[in-house]
């Protein structure tokens, strides 16, 4: 198996010197699953080289999670200890940057009851969207190859093939195969940002995707802008949420999606796989909800409230490199970066300019990306005056 | 070792979490550990929840990202601690909550080639708070030991490294005594012996005692009303736990003001990752005056110099023969086994709890450091002095004269 601890290093040094832009005397806050010990050191020593005061190492074990899940009183299982949240809100007053390592395999908790599953949410607690919206942290989450989780993206594999194939992929995808990673990335930001201030431009009232089984429209609210996952705080640090990120998004109008949508790649949320999804909307709700695989919790999911209506629209073009791999990574962080995508739930306001824009976008508890792109799906602007406007063709940007 | 189905991991999870820390129904519990005691974590936080545990809070130490910071971080930063541990111990005292801490570093060079003065100023994972914690008896707790292979090989370097393991886990199973049928019942007995020591030892009253040995001569005052204690602790509320595994020492808290002589070290210290050997001590008027090291002398010395309570003694215990971790021979670099192998006084804090006379509670010495380190041997003649000059054999070669 070759060594990787140099693209280690280099995944390291891109997630903190140009994913999180870590400043010098900043406290660090790294979030790391048990067995990514290796990754989270090199994290460490890029960030203590940018100049951080002090890097402190969130790490989570699902294995005492799962101890918990199967062996605790049930009535303990919402109990959730308040120095989580504390610890987030100390790293909000330090204007900290933040560093969470993402990759893991679910399916370590298969036979665990689905109903005490769902009453404990942690690593998660409630102050991780509140500091988002407050913009104090400089924040990244980035991919970290490991053995569980490549048995999970390539089970066929014996488990060195499948670490050694993950590691290529991800390697590729976070263009750390480029001479100077940071170069190509500001680069790659470049022609999102351009991407979707051309697409802010045409004021489009909807967008409208057409391909096997997809004949969608989703109509945007005045006042909409779209935007790459280039984050700002509210004191002028830049930031990329998401390394790798390919797509650009905006908050559709929750009142006007029509006609029928077919998933282009299954998903896994919550623990549970669908594939095959096909979804009807009418008036902008989900009116008929079907998949081959996992039609049951995905419609367990539409039930909660606002779940049944769109809280994101992103676009994704060829130029992306997750998409033509074909790989399903059970990750959310890469796989809706893979094709443009439709989120059922929750919507974030700010790239709506109006307060009154702002008041209609959707409102849930749940946040479900599920990707409906691919070379061939055309993607199409609808004008105001019902013009019709080729914006993705075969994958590439038309406009 | 397989008992009735169990892995040893669960058979020693059975035990700190019955025996050592006592586990109550509804507690949270916090345990601290290294990376690569994930057997043992995971059993513990199982065996916790059975007994009916609200939350276990796994506080993972990693001394590889540790080391990555005293390697790179700039010098006036390293001071700092995040106040967020603290205050979660804190809140665990107030809440009445229990804490065990596994110990059995993996990676004890991780600090190997760092500049000692950079080492001295980070303590972590050692926080002021836990001793405050102690102090207050808010929290029932268990430290216990845990093999790992890094250790191992620091413990047995002569040996190929899954000899090593074998040989440290053998030794670990047997000062923990996970090696009896039933070890909580053997605890409970052991614990039973050193309480009666203890009782022995209360009934004396000595004034001082003094350490007759190779490069030790040293008399150390005992207040009126210094308890002698062994065994287990109590909770302000009553709920008792064996707070070390294993445990083999009767101590009490000296008088800080009289201490007087020179101390050799019998055995290695191991302080946050810096390993100290060859410590002598020089005392007058219960001040460290002089003190020296063979090996890492600055932290040493540093850690005298914490606070204005460090250069005192806050801690004398006495260890007899009867004990199984002196018999083995072995060095372990780690506190917990070796302090329980000998005789030994610590610098810093003290457990003012055992001094029963409140004006002299209030003497009790006082630091946020509390610093054990091994001063017997079977070459080390231990005698307790009477009010009124006598003088009285309490330990030769290792065995209870009293």
């Amino acid at each position: 198996m070759p060594d990787r601890s140099r693209d280690l290093e280099r995944l390291a040094d891109l997630l903190v010197g140009f994913g999180a832009n870590v400043q010098p005397g900043q406290i660090v806050a790294i979030t790391a699953y048990h067995e990514m010990a290796e990754a989270a050191r090199a994290v460490a020593r890029a960030s203590y080289r940018h100049g951080a005061r002090y890097v402190d190492v969130f790490w989570w074990d699902m294995l005492v999670k799962r101890a918990r899940l199967e062996l605790a009183e049930a009535e303990t299982l919402e109990y959730v200890p308040p120095w989580i949240g504390e610890r987030l809100r100390w790293l909000g007053e330090e204007g900290a940057a933040r560093i969470a390592l993402t990759g893991s395999d679910s399916t370590i908790f298969d036979g665990v009851d689905p109903s005490r599953m769902g009453r404990d949410l942690l690593p998660y607690v409630e102050e991780v969207p509140v500091l988002v919206n407050e913009r104090t942290t400089n924040w990244t989450i980035g991919p970290c190859p490991n053995p569980d989780w490549a048995q999970r993206v390539h089970p066929d594999l014996e488990p060195a093939d499948a670490l050694e194939r993950l590691w290529e992929e991800i390697v590729h995808v976070c263009r750390l195969d480029s001479n100077d990673p940071v170069a190509a990335w500001r680069e790659r930001m470049r022609a999102i940002v351009a991407s979707a201030d051309q697409m802010s431009e045409r004021r489009f009232d909807a967008i409208h995707l057409s391909g096997p089984g997809t004949d969608l429209t989703v109509g945007l609210l005045p006042s909409h802008r779209w935007l790459g996952a280039d984050f700002t705080t509210v004191d002028g640090r830049t930031h990329y949420p998401n390394i790798p990120t390919e797509e650009i998004f905006t908050t559709p109008d929750p009142e006007r999606v029509d006609g029928q949508v077919s998933a282009t790649m299954p998903l896994e949320v919550y623990g549970s796989v669908m594939s095959g999804i096909r979804i009807a909307f009418e008036g902008g709700r989900a009116t008929k909800v079907e998949a081959d695989e996992g039609a049951e919790a995905l419609r367990s999911i539409v039930a909660k409230e606002g779940a049944d209506r769109l809280g994101e629209i992103a676009l994704v073009d060829g130029e992306g490199r997750i998409g033509p791999l074909g790989t399903v990574f059970y990750e959310t962080l890469l796989d809706e970066n893979a094709a443009s995508h439709i989120a059922l739930g929750n919507a974030y306001t700010f790239p709506l300019e109006d307060e009154t824009d702002q008041a209609r976008a959707n409102r849930s508890a749940v946040h479900v990306d599920f990707m409906i792109g691919s070379p061939q799906v055309d993607v199409d602007g609808i004008t105001t005056d019902g013009d019709r406007v080729p914006v993705l063709r075969g994958g590439s940007w038309q406009i | 070792m397989n008992g009735a189905g169990l892995t040893e991991a669960e058979r020693f999870a059975e035990l700190v979490v019955e025996v050592g820390a006592n586990v109550q129904e509804g507690q949270d519990v916090e345990l601290l550990a290294h990376f690569g005691t994930e057997d043992a974590v995971r059993a513990v936080a199982g065996a916790a929840y059975r007994r009916g545990a609200r939350y276990v809070d796994v506080w993972w130490w990693d001394a590889l990202v540790k080391r990555e910071r005293l390697l790179h971080a700039r010098p006036e930063t390293l001071n700092y601690v995040p106040p967020e541990p603290g205050a979660r111990l804190l809140r665990l005292g107030e809440e009445r909550g229990c804490r065990v801490w596994i110990v059995g570093n993996p990676h004890p060079k991780a600090l190997e080639g760092i500049d000692p003065e950079r080492a001295s100023r980070d303590l972590l994972p050692r926080l002021k708070e836990s001793t405050e914690v102690v102090m207050a008896q808010t929290t029932n707790w268990c430290i216990a030991s845990w093999p790992t292979r890094g250790w191992a090989e620091q413990v047995f370097p002569d040996l190929d490294p899954d000899a090593a393991f074998e040989r440290l886990r053998r030794e670990l199973a047997h000062v923990t005594r996970l090696d009896e049928a039933d070890p909580a019942a053997a605890w409970r007995a052991r614990v039973a012996e050193l309480k009666a020591a203890a009782a022995k030892l209360n009934e004396r009253r000595f004034d001082a005692l003094r350490f007759l040995g190779p490069g030790t001569d040293l008399t150390v005052g005992l207040f009126r009303s210094s308890m002698w204690r062994a065994g287990s602790f109590e909770r302000v509320d009553g709920v008792e736990s064996v707070v070390n595994l294993p445990t083999e020492e009767v101590f009490t808290t000296p008088d800080p003001d009289r201490v007087d002589g020179v101390v050799r070290s019998t055995k290695p210290l191991e302080y946050a990752g810096s390993l100290i050997e060859g410590i002598t001590v020089r005392f007058e008027g219960g001040r460290a005056v002089e003190l020296d090291a063979t090996t890492n002398a600055d932290v040493f010395r540093a850690i005298a110099a914490k606070d204005e309570g460090a250069a005192r003694l806050g801690e004398v215990a006495l260890v007899d023969g009867s004990g199984r971790i002196d018999a083995l021979g072995t060095v372990f670099w780690n506190t917990l086994l070796d302090e329980n192998a000998a005789s030994h006084i610590a610098l810093g804090g003290s457990y003012d709890f055992v001094v029963e006379d409140e004006a002299e509670r209030a003497r009790a010495n006082q630091s946020q450091i509390h610093v054990d380190f091994m001063i017997g041997s079977p070459e080390v003649v231990v005698d307790g002095l009477s009010e009124d000059g006598e003088t009285v054999p309490v330990l030769r070669r290792g065995v209870w004269q009293i």
